[in-house]
């Protein structure tokens, strides 16, 4: 396994394990409009907030600053991974819309608290996805060439 | 379909079993790279190429060849 590759595994498991248990956390809250009201729930979140940039940030951004460790094949990884990033981000912004504009439609307003959980979907989501990008390039790569 | 081959299995061999290791160091890429380039599933750029030629003591075209089919 290339460094980064098994670099990329570690942050992607990591940040997916974090990801469930907060996913875990807000759904056996009951109701999600609620977790700006509860001070360990938004604790947890911000923890799992910068937890899982951070993650990926040490682990694989650090690993690219060791030229012996990363080398052109590794990069063009890198560079393909960003295109899964995008769409992930992407994907998720259409089914927070969908969603949320079906439940709420009878309404017609969204609760306000969404705006901080879209933003953090997505910050939590787009490093996950590289990591992931990642992954499936190394596997990709080796099978196909 | 066009293809790139490598001789860098038999270079190695040739060069006193030089290991996957030396031969990433030399180059100045990662021993995966170099699996992947031995076992044809990678097309480096003309950079690295040049330099796994140079690690041999070679012509690039002693460790690459060009197919045209």
């Amino acid at each position: 396994m290339a460094p980064l590759q098994k670099r990329a595994l570690y942050s992607f498991v990591i940040g997916l394990v974090l990801t469930i248990a907060l996913i875990i956390v807000l759904v056996l809250q009951g109701d999600i409009t609620a977790f700006g009201e509860h001070l360990r729930l938004r604790l947890f979140m911000y923890t799992v907030l910068i937890g899982v940039p951070l993650i990926y940030l040490i682990l694989v951004n650090l690993t690219l600053r060791k030229p012996s460790q990363v080398d052109e094949r590794d990069r063009l990884i890198i560079e393909r991974s960003a295109r899964a990033q995008w769409l992930a981000v992407i994907f998720s912004l259409v089914i927070w819309t969908i969603v949320l504009t079906e439940i709420y439609r009878d309404q017609g307003q969204v609760p306000i608290v969404f705006i901080n959980l879209i933003f953090m979907s997505a910050l939590i989501i787009s490093p996950l996805a590289q990591s992931l990008g990642i992954l499936v390039g190394y596997w990709n790569m080796n099978r196909n060439g | 379909m066009d293809r790139v081959r490598n001789r860098i299995r038999r270079l190695r061999f040739d060069h006193d079993e030089m290991t996957q290791e030396e031969l990433a160091s030399r180059a100045g890429c990662t021993r995966q790279t170099i699996i992947a380039l031995e076992q044809g599933k990678y097309v480096p750029s003309i950079e690295l190429a040049f330099r796994i030629a140079r690690a041999f003591g070679a012509s690039l075209e002693e460790v690459f060849q060009y197919e045209h089919r």
